[in-house]
């Protein structure tokens, strides 16, 4: 089922937590909200939910408005961040509530509720701790009940609040590969909130970048990490060098707009010899190894991460003088991006040192 | 795991500390505790079992329990309801006037029975605001059963919602939002999701608000106008016995509400207990 929302606008209180919000998700899609905390993206999950009440704006299932209806009437699928089970049930009934608690028609009977529970439990990989409460299982195992749970229902709409948020680094990934493989079985649409960029790129289709109750940007992975649309959106991807450059036109000749060159940590690239660059300290991270450097005309150090064995043939170590150069960059003229045909008619000087 | 936790040694005061510290305890809760406990059986006694007997199935005594019953069951399923629903309102609602109304849950603790007693003649006595109206209407609130449900379900007010706003306020609302995202109605969300999570809490506030109903004197007994088998609960004819001199005869009667102080505080144990077990099991939180 398709989810459209447009010029949404909620205020709590004196705050704008969300200041226009234009979004159409496809039919069977895996979208993942991203941003840093009180950026919006929790109100906007529980707007589609129907947990919160937009000021303005409205929200669409299929074409069909659903903006004044209830939680309870929207068929929504939600996994709450603390997954919310509930503790005087076991298992399996917190797995039947959904279905329990339908009308009198609509209940399934109990040997069809029995069925239909012990799938999703195996579904989850969970069949064999249906008579156990949710204080007896590990922080994994409560978020599949409540997956499981939320599947119930037969939800068009799957919408999770930081799924892996309260899990342990290891559980989380393979909770994550899990549930994109999950999602591939049964192509429910799919929203979740995170504020982990690498969650976010793993298990998503297309991921929208929030910001100060904003959509920055959304597209899949290749595109935001490539070409990021805004300063903000290439800061929270990911750990980035700013480094002042400046354009000169090859062809009028006119010269030196200021413009701001960012720069990832694995693509500085450092070669021996006298630039003014000073390698100030090396940090090992296992697999990679982060170099800092200082040069003279940038107030903080300049971050390299390179590959462990790259390092070993480079040579590098503290104290060393090297000249930094980039291997792709992405340019901004304030908060735009130059674009590649703007790039191709101008040279650019001064990002340092030489450029490829 | 919930049991109480005793101190660590660093904090262990000597003994020459100890011993005269808990001494003063014990002896405080024998003078002021024990002592009028035993003496209520013992003066209840004094006549022997016939007259103990006696003293109870008196038509006016059994007038009395009658109507003391009859009011406890009206005040107590009637604050439950409200306790319910004003905890329900301050723990999951932000409204103008919720400060306001948290503090008039507190106010029959606060104000003097007597004087909650009096306000109800005020309003609905002889001479009070709404007289002309009852008194063209043939109804009688004062001295008669209505002012004594009232002046109770006043005194016992606060009780059950004191007791679940804390623990609403704890709990969150989040297994209930959960309940509505899967089609639960108002009614499927209280009975299978709430009602489980407060249950011990509310058995825990109905039995204190119950023990207050039963023996509350100083509001009743402005509204009651001591009619004897009419308008008479059991403390009240506690008094009127004692009054009259008849000291055994009273004392019998009192030993009944003794008893079912100890009933409720022996209730009162069990839930606290099984209140702090349940509690622990949370799944929810790492």
């Amino acid at each position: 089922m398709s989810i459209e929302l447009s010029a949404i606008e909620y205020r709590y209180r004196d705050a704008t937590a969300l200041a226009g919000i234009d979004l159409a998700i496809e039919s069977g899609e895996l979208l993942a909200l991203l941003g840093p905390s009180g950026c919006g993206k929790t109100t906007l999950l529980r707007t589609i939910a129907g947990l919160e009440f937009p000021d303005r704006g409205s929200v669409r299932f299929e074409g069909r408005d659903v903006t004044a209806l209830s939680a309870r009437k929207r068929h929504v699928g939600f996994v709450f961040q603390h997954y919310a089970l509930f503790n005087h049930l076991t298992v399996f009934e917190n797995v039947a509530f959904g279905l329990r608690v339908r009308g009198w028609f609509r209940r399934p009977r109990r040997a069809e509720l029995e069925r239909a529970v012990g799938e999703l439990l195996e579904l989850v990989q969970l069949g064999d701790f249906v008579r156990r409460y949710p204080a007896q299982l590990s922080g994994g195992q409560r978020q599949r009940v409540a997956l499981a749970r939320a599947l119930a229902v037969e939800p068009q709409i799957l919408l999770l609040d930081e799924p892996f948020g309260a899990l342990d680094a290891r559980v989380r990934a393979d909770l994550r590969r899990w549930l994109r493989g999950l999602h591939d079985r049964i192509h429910v649409t799919s929203v979740f909130v995170t504020h982990d960029q690498e969650e976010a790129f793993e298990l998503a289709d297309r991921v929208a970048v929030m910001n100060k109750g904003r959509i920055e940007q959304i597209g899949d992975p290749e595109t935001l990490y490539t070409h990021p649309a805004n300063p903000f959106v290439c800061r929270f991807l990911g750990e980035v060098n700013e480094l002042p450059a400046a354009l000169h036109a090859r062809w009028t000749g006119i010269d030196d707009e200021r413009v701001v060159a960012f720069v990832r940590p694995h693509d500085i690239e450092f070669s021996a010899g006298e630039g003014g660059a000073r390698v100030e300290q090396v940090r090992d991270l296992g697999a990679n190894m982060r170099v800092e450097v200082r040069h003279p005309a940038l107030a903080q150090p300049l971050v390299a991460v390179w590959e462990r064995s790259r390092f070993a043939r480079s040579g590098l170590a503290p104290g060393r003088s090297v000249v930094v150069s980039a291997q792709r960059q992405v340019l901004f003229r304030g908060d735009e991006p130059v674009d590649a045909a703007e790039r191709a008619g101008n040279a650019l000087r001064d990002i340092l040192v030489t450029q490829h | 795991m919930n049991a109480v936790r005793l101190p660590s040694n660093a904090l262990r005061d000597p003994w020459w500390l100890r011993a005269p510290l808990l001494l003063l305890a014990l002896a405080f809760v024998a003078l002021f505790l024990v002592l009028p406990l035993f003496a209520v059986f013992g003066y209840a006694f004094e006549k022997g079992l016939d007259f103990y007997l006696a003293s109870l199935v008196d038509e006016d005594a059994r007038a009395a329990i009658r109507l003391t019953l009859l009011v406890t069951a009206i005040a107590v399923p009637a604050n439950t309801l409200f306790g319910i629903a004003a905890a329900w309102l301050i723990t999951r609602f932000s409204f103008p006037g919720r400060g306001l109304l948290l503090s008039l849950i507190d106010l029959p603790f606060a104000v003097s029975p007597v004087i909650a007693g009096l306000i109800y003649v005020l309003l609905f006595g002889a001479q009070g605001l709404f007289a002309p109206w009852l008194a063209a209407h043939d109804v009688k609130i004062i001295f008669a059963v209505p002012g004594i449900v009232l002046a109770t379900i006043f005194v016992t007010f606060p009780f059950v919602a004191r007791e679940l706003i804390p623990l609403m306020q704890a709990q969150g609302s989040e297994q209930e939002q959960a309940a509505i995202t899967l089609g639960a109605g108002g009614f499927a969300m209280f009975w299978r999701v709430v009602l489980p999570k407060i249950g011990w809490g509310l058995a825990y506030g109905v039995i204190l608000c119950n023990a207050r109903a039963i023996g509350e004197f100083g509001a009743v007994s402005v509204v009651s106008g001591h009619i004897r088998g009419l308008t008479n609960t059991m403390p009240l004819h506690v008094e009127i016995l004692y009054n009259e001199y008849q000291r055994t005869a009273a004392f019998a009667v009192a030993s009944l509400l003794a008893l079912l102080a100890l009933a409720t505080l022996a209730l009162k144990q069990l839930v606290g207990w099984r209140m702090r077990r349940a509690t622990p099991a949370d799944g929810n939180r790492p």
